[in-house]
């Protein structure tokens, strides 16, 4: 018995000593690494979690551009912890003593303060994504805050609405499916589909509901819907594509599947495969692998000197960013490209996707 | 000491009976008290059927009562399981969990986008057995660690979620497997095999509350647990029972649900734990245990479905949809409940 125990701590002490010997070792293989990192910067991305498809494609992106220019890449992930989030972007700015260019989307919106003057203190490089307070300005960081990306929710919720009345021939009723009714998103893809709405006075709306951005309450939703006004829905607007799918699953239970065209916002696999079966008419995507690589690709020609951040106009400061149609014409390509492949950036086309100022 | 609790306690039982039950109370007494109480959840549903058929006549179409009978077969086999949990005074919680865990299973282990599986049938099975699985461990943590259903089940609730959101990747994954898929898209005598699904899971559900030893344990622990257990009933090993049985029935609603939208997410379930509640006491089983059963539950069901289709087909705003379910909540349990014999108000 005594045996046995001290077998078995013997055992304990030796995977311990080895595990310890492998993290020393890894620490003195990361060393040289880190030394002969230091006359480049590092490339930084910090992003809310992996765990849902679109930052996975995110980093996808970053790694993609950082291969491209040779470059260190590390992702830092906030697991949607604000604090964590900051923490771990001070404690990268420390090891690499500056020497490093940030592409971050915020977890929250009044994290990206924290974010933005930690960087410029450090004389670090960094451009945000998505969200930022509205009083918190690139310009005022000269040069280390290069530059913020947003993209356009009403012109999204708007472009979609053109595609679905075009698809039904111009005239008929549809059906809307709103996100969360709290969130800017929601509100903004609302106001697009109003401003359409206003443009094509022969398309009716029959009715707006809200089905928080879920495909489960889309579902009961749309069933509903379909009771109410039966044949007169000839096509349904969704916020977002989950929803969207949500509303796909309704239909196919009444063997309408693809006789009522669906449009959606993100992108999702699930929206890409319905578009190439016509089920949905189109969907449009921020691109978050172009995201992921370009908000790098700014911060580092920034950091070089390829451009100077202040001399730069307004609208490559804090910008939207043109978001990426896919629907029946081009999503083979797409699909080709973008699911099967890697999408193919040109890199050095900073400014291509700049579609305009964000509205203050 | 004693002498002086019972005259305090009667008066207090005068005050009760003139306040709080002036207006339900005396109606109800009027009417002829508990026997029309207990039909007031099938009075709702009726009075409801007829005043949404009346302002859309649409509603009493053949195709929105399919609809409405297959948007209501998740809830109602999800609600079949939480009876009896609240029958017996408990409560689970862990509903959501369970179901995300189970859908999880089913659209892994079945032909999916993500994976190479495609074991058919026998993911269905694994999934109920998961669903399970998880209540009989719900049961145990409750009943050998002795901690309040309450607490346990709100930690099984999110070890269900984490699990899901762990192996789903926190992504949608589609379910490819077309026989499952038949349990929405396929139709038997005009309505989805999901329907007759839950109309199975009911008729198991009456039959094992009405016809089973395990039945009458359940309602004597939630009448009276101490009576119960002094009548020789083996009060841990019907607890742990009754929580496997209703992570059965949160199993196959898992199923269920995913295949009817023909994919599963962690988020899957979000939304079914108040729906289903709502769904036991408006059927008018109380939750203090002891009272009500499956058969009111199914009315519950109804009533609820009927009213969110019916909100729809009256066109009422989606931003006062919740405040009228609420109301609604509120309505029925003050309608059902005894407040007589209703001694204290927690």
């Amino acid at each position: 018995m005594k045996d046995r125990t001290d077998f078995t701590l013997t055992g304990t002490i030796n995977r311990r000593t080895l595990m310890m010997g492998a993290t020393a070792g890894v620490a003195a293989l990361a060393m040289p690494n880190v030394l002969r990192a230091a006359d480049k910067p590092t490339l930084v991305t910090s992003i809310r979690s992996l765990s849902n498809p679109y930052h996975a494609v995110w980093k996808t992106g970053a790694e993609a551009y950082a291969k491209w220019a040779g470059l260190e890449h590390v992702t830092l992930v906030s697991e949607g912890n604000s604090e964590k989030g900051i923490a771990d972007i001070k404690a990268m700015l420390a090891k690499t003593g500056g020497n490093m260019v940030l592409n971050s989307d915020p977890n929250d919106t009044p994290d990206a303060r924290p974010i933005v003057e930690a960087c410029a203190k450090a004389g670090a490089y960094v451009v945000t994504q998505w969200n930022k307070p509205a009083d918190l300005h690139p310009k005022d960081f000269n040069p280390n805050y290069v530059s913020h990306i947003e993209f356009d929710g009403i012109e999204s919720g708007k472009t979609i609405a053109e595609i679905l009345f075009k698809t039904i021939g111009g005239k008929g009723g549809i059906v809307a499916l709103g996100g969360l009714i709290s969130t800017t998103a929601a509100i903004e893809r609302k106001k697009g589909l109003d401003a359409a709405l206003a443009a094509n006075p022969d398309i009716k709306l029959l009715d707006f509901q809200v089905a928080n951005w879920k495909s489960t309450e889309a579902f009961d939703l749309m069933g509903n819907l379909l009771t109410r006004f039966g044949d007169d829905i000839k096509g349904i607007w969704a916020a977002n594509d989950d929803m969207g799918s949500g509303a796909l699953e309704a239909l196919r239970a009444e063997n309408l599947a693809g006789k009522v065209p669906i449009v959606g916002v993100d992108g999702i696999k699930t929206a890409v495969d319905a578009v190439r079966t016509g089920e949905f008419a189109c969907t449009v995507t921020s691109d978050p692998f172009w995201q992921g690589g370009m908000g790098l690709a700014i911060g580092y020609n920034a950091k070089i000197g390829k451009f100077d951040p202040t001399k730069e106009p307004p609208e490559h400061r804090e910008f939207y960013g043109k978001a990426v149609l896919i629907s029946h014409d081009n999503v083979e390509e797409y699909y080709k490209t973008n699911v099967d492949a890697k999408p193919e950036i040109d890199w050095n086309d900073l400014w291509g996707r700049v579609t305009g100022a964000i509205r203050a | 000491m004693t002498i002086h609790t019972e005259p305090l306690k009667s008066v207090s039982d005068i005050e009760r009976t003139t306040l709080m039950t002036f207006l339900p109370g005396r109606i109800a007494a009027v009417f002829g008290g508990r026997r029309w109480r207990s039909l007031a959840p099938l009075a709702v549903l009726i009075v409801l059927c007829l005043l949404i058929a009346i302002a859309n006549p649409n509603f009493i179409e053949l195709r929105n009562l399919v609809r409405l009978a297959n948007s209501a077969a998740v809830p109602l086999t999800l609600a079949m399981g939480l009876t009896f949990i609240i029958l017996m005074g408990s409560i689970d919680l862990s509903v959501e969990g369970t179901l995300s865990v189970s859908a999880m299973v089913v659209v892994l282990l079945a032909a999916n986008d993500a994976n190479g599986n495609d074991y058919g049938w026998w993911a269905v099975l694994a999934a109920v057995i998961a669903g399970t699985a998880m209540g009989l461990l719900s049961g145990l943590v409750q009943t050998m660690l002795r901690i309040p259903s309450f607490m346990a089940t709100l930690g099984m609730w999110f070890i269900g979620l984490g699990l899901s959101v762990y192996m789903l990747g926190g992504s949608a994954i589609r379910l490819n497997d077309a026989s499952i898929r038949d349990l929405a898209l396929h139709r038997f005598l005009g309505l989805p095999v999901a329907v007759w699904v839950a109309f199975a899971a009911f008729l198991l559900a009456a039959i094992i509350q009405y016809h089973t030893k395990l039945g009458r344990h359940i309602l004597a622990i939630g009448g009276d647990e101490d009576v119960a257990k002094l009548s020789g009933v083996n009060v841990t090993r019907v607890r742990i029972t009754a929580f496997a049985l209703a992570g059965f029935f949160f199993g196959i609603s898992g199923v269920l649900a995913a295949a009817q939208l023909g994919q599963s997410h962690a988020v899957i379930g979000d939304g079914r734990l108040f729906a289903a509640v709502t769904a036991v006491v408006v059927g008018g089983t109380a939750l203090t245990g002891g009272e009500g059963g499956v058969v009111n539950t199914a009315v519950g069901v109804l009533i609820v479905t009927v009213l969110a289709n019916g909100m729809i087909l009256l066109g009422i705003s989606p931003y006062i949809q919740q405040t009228v379910q609420g109301l609604m909540i509120i309505a029925a349990v003050a309608l059902s409940l005894d407040r007589v014999r209703l001694r204290i108000v927690k």
